[in-house]
């Protein structure tokens, strides 16, 4: 029966004055509103921005733009860490192979992710395809660099061990390698999904018109702020809830993994 | 004269020998030699300690010994093969225990890492739980090694080594970095274990009092490059205890020629 | 401020750090491949050749250079005052410890939404001009500087408290020559963070109000099917970001050359 020992519960001292701060600013908020201090056309009371979720959630919108951006998400996701793994421990193995692709690799990646809108736009359309073109290549830089450079960190003493006991080639890096760079594979693992988030609101912005993106692009351009905040809300609840449930699962399935994974925030 | 060789006649009864083994490392732009001409031999369930001050290429004999490092010149041999690579029926202890063990597994795992695949199912667990037992870890079967005090760790991969029931077993100063009274307790376990596995050791030491208090039979080595200055027989009564054998006169005078040796000179107590 | 000497000398060093030349091969067997499987026009994949010709025409017309010019001038008139602004307010929140619990959850609520969703907000609240984009393109850059400095000014060495207060120095005193020069190479992470962020959300909002830009000239060509000229503006903007990037770099190691490697914190 394992004993597994849990690198520190949920310790959680509530931020009082901070909970408090958030409270005062929403009041203030929806009492300028109300009062007409802030007659800003376009700024919903808080009340207004809760009156839409409701409207929205019925009318059954809400649930469809966000499975859609859930789906490119995945998809592009899932894309970007098994190409970006694959790349990550061939050249995080081999000398040779990283002389002969680093440089590309150092030019591709500051490659701002919506320039590939309108070439995707040309090559697929409004499609999904279009999204993933969007998300996968920026995704995939964080997963690779991550798997190469965990896989280049291991500690030499690892690799002697496994020559010691003679192991094959192969068994070393399945037995030793791989999950000695586990840790620092899953922190790229995590920033990568943030990133697709962003990245799959982006292309439904600018270019496949589905999902939270373009929701709140057409919001916008129909003035009803109050259903835009909605969508707003929903991608940053999106992006945390997440994130949130990629540590979970992490911290269960690997336990001596989880401490560095929750790593720094940016 | 320095050098523990033999002639042929007992040849059979060594398990591992190196003849000439010199080792050379590219070092800014030339080369630096870090072994010189060292000839060993090894004989079958002795415990051979080397001993000699840092820089002088201890851990770098080790690892030309395990087959991680090949030598510029001269042979390795076990049991008349010469070597080219990790020989089978030899592994290495390392001083670096936290780093030498697989955290992610848990003790258990780590000790079948050399025998998994290659012993049938049935017989992997016994083994492991057999010389889990032998350690007396057999209880923390299930823990992680960061779980563990660095004593511990350190009988574990003492554990792992022996799971492959090697004929030689090579260890790194593998109580360097544990405190005293633990270095202590693992020194009585591992000629325990010796006593019960009959494995050869070859134990590299800075500790001149370890060397003599473990030794079966002591080479000291010295100078950079590092050469062997003398081997002798350590003909102190067994089994060895802590307080009594390290009080005895044979010690100290055995303690004395080492420092002597490592001194430089070369003198009969 | 920098010395010739000490100047060569770091060139060099920053040569050294670049990844040999022959880990361009991928990308240059990529562009020949394509160029001699499809050497001509083409609606979906142009030859290499075809973009540079379309670059050619773009000059020529006289768009080129305008659009380029609106694009940087945003992004770098965003990002500066994104620095003034968060590298400020940063140090402001983060030496002052109830300041910083207090607005920690409503900084963090407001970092957990992408940059490029302010952008229809502002567009919202601000209109379709100039000054809209100017904000939101520095709007999205605070964040990470803003983050970055705050925690960096809030994890200052204690004990260089003790030194300021043992010689007696006043609270700007305090911030200017200790707080400041500690988080310094946290706000130039910052703006490493914000650079992308910048680049992206300028494009986008080009792209979306159709504001004269590097983006409005994609979309446009896009629309046309003007296929060499979308990857020509591609290449364009890749080159773009790589050449900030690496200005940054430099910029950074400059003057990071007399900090020590993140010392005089406190370690987490």
């Amino acid at each position: 029966m394992a004993v597994r020992q849990f690198s520190g519960r949920l310790s959680w001292r509530p931020n009082i004055a901070g909970l408090v701060t958030m409270a005062i600013c929403g009041l203030v908020w929806e009492m300028a509103i109300q009062v007409g201090v802030f007659d800003y056309q376009y700024l919903p009371a808080p009340s207004a921005i809760i009156r839409g979720a409701g409207e929205l959630a019925a009318s059954g919108e809400l649930i469809t733009a966000t499975l859609h951006t859930l789906e490119s998400v995945f998809l592009g996701w899932a894309i970007a860490v098994a190409a970006g793994v694959s790349f990550g421990l061939l050249l995080g193995s081999s000398p040779l192979l990283r002389r002969y692709s680093l440089a590309t690799i150092e030019v591709l990646r500051p490659m701002p992710a919506i320039a590939f809108v309108p070439v995707a736009l040309l090559l697929f359309g409004f499609s999904i395809q279009t999204e993933l073109m969007v998300i996968v290549l920026p995704s995939l830089w964080p997963v690779l660099i991550n798997t190469m450079g965990g896989l280049m960190g291991v500690h030499a003493r690892l690799g002697e061990v496994g020559r010691t006991f003679r192991l094959s080639r192969a068994a070393i890096l399945y037995k030793v390698f791989l999950p000695a760079a586990t840790p620092a594979i899953m922190v790229g693992v995590r920033i990568s999904l943030t990133l697709a988030v962003v990245l799959a609101v982006l292309a439904e912005m600018v270019g496949n018109p589905e999902g939270l993106g373009y929701a709140v692009v057409s919001q916008q351009q129909a003035l009803r702020p109050d259903l835009m905040f909605v969508y707003v809300m929903v991608i940053g609840l999106l992006g945390l809830a997440l994130n949130a449930l990629l540590v979970g699962v992490v911290s269960v399935s690997f336990p001596a993994a989880s401490a560095e994974f929750k790593g720094p925030r940016w | 004269m320095a050098g523990g060789e033999t002639t042929g006649q007992q040849q059979r009864d060594f398990v591992f020998s190196c003849r000439s083994v010199s080792l050379k490392l590219p070092y800014q732009g030339g080369n630096r030699w870090i072994l010189a001409d060292i000839s060993l031999d090894i004989r079958r369930g002795e415990l051979f300690t080397i001993v000699g001050p840092s820089g002088t290429g201890k851990t770098t004999l080790i690892r030309v010994l395990g087959g991680l490092t090949p030598c510029s010149s001269g042979s390795v041999r076990i049991n008349g093969q010469e070597i080219t690579g990790p020989p089978e029926g030899v592994v290495i202890v390392f001083q670096d225990y936290s780093h030498a063990l697989l955290q992610w597994r848990t003790v258990f795992l780590n000790v079948a890492l050399g025998i998994e695949g290659r012993v049938a199912a049935s017989e992997l667990r016994s083994q492991v739980l057999g010389v889990l037992r032998l350690v007396g870890l057999e209880k923390n079967a299930d823990d992680y090694p960061w779980q563990l005090s660095g004593g511990m760790q350190q009988r574990v991969q003492i554990a792992r080594a022996l799971a492959v029931k090697p004929a030689v077993l090579l260890m790194d100063e593998p109580f360097a970095a544990l405190d005293a009274m633990t270095k202590a307790s693992l020194q009585d376990e591992l000629l325990r274990v010796k006593q019960e596995t009959g494995c050869s050791i070859v134990f590299i030491t800075h500790d001149i009092e370890e060397a003599v208090y473990l030794g079966d039979r002591i080479a000291v080595i010295n100078g950079t490059p590092g050469r062997i200055e003398r081997t002798f027989d350590v003909t102190l009564p067994k089994p060895r205890d802590q307080i009594i054998t390290r009080q005895l006169t044979e010690f100290l005078k055995f303690r004395y020629a080492v420092h002597q040796a490592i001194g430089g000179m070369t003198r009969w107590p | 401020m920098v010395k010739r000497g000490e100047l060569s000398a770091f060139l060099r060093l920053a040569a050294a750090e670049i990844p040999p030349a022959r880990g361009l091969v991928p990308l240059l067997t990529l562009l020949t491949v394509w160029q001699l499987l499809a050497p001509g026009p083409s609606a979906y994949f142009p030859a290499p050749f075809e973009w540079w010709r379309a670059t050619a025409l773009l000059w020529d017309s006289g768009q080129l250079l305008p659009a380029f010019a609106a694009t940087v001038t945003t992004f770098v008139e965003g990002l500066a005052l994104a620095v003034a602004i968060g590298a400020g307010l940063g140090v402001t929140i983060g030496t002052s410890r109830p300041v910083e619990r207090a607005l920690g959850p409503l900084l963090e609520f407001m970092r957990a939404i992408p940059p490029p969703v302010t952008v229809p907000i502002a567009t919202l609240l601000l209109g379709y001009d100039v000054t809209m984009k100017l904000t939101v393109v520095a709007l999205s850059a605070i964040w990470p500087i803003l983050l970055n400095t705050s925690s960096a000014a809030a994890r200052v060495e204690p004990l260089l408290f003790d030194v300021a207060r043992t010689f007696r120095l006043s609270t700007a005193d305090w911030i200017r020559q200790i707080v400041v020069p500690s988080v310094v190479p946290f706000i130039l992470l910052g703006i490493r963070v914000a650079i992308p962020l910048a680049i992206v959300v300028t494009l986008l909002v080009e792209m979306l109000t159709s504001l004269p830009g590097i983006g409005a000239l994609m979309i446009q060509s896009q629309r046309n099917f003007q296929s060499a000229q979308v990857y020509a503006l591609l290449v364009m903007v890749g080159l773009f970001g790589f050449v900030v990037n690496d200005l940054f770099a430099i910029i950074e190691a400059i003057v990071l050359r007399r900090w020590p490697a993140r010392g005089v914190f406190r370690s987490s």
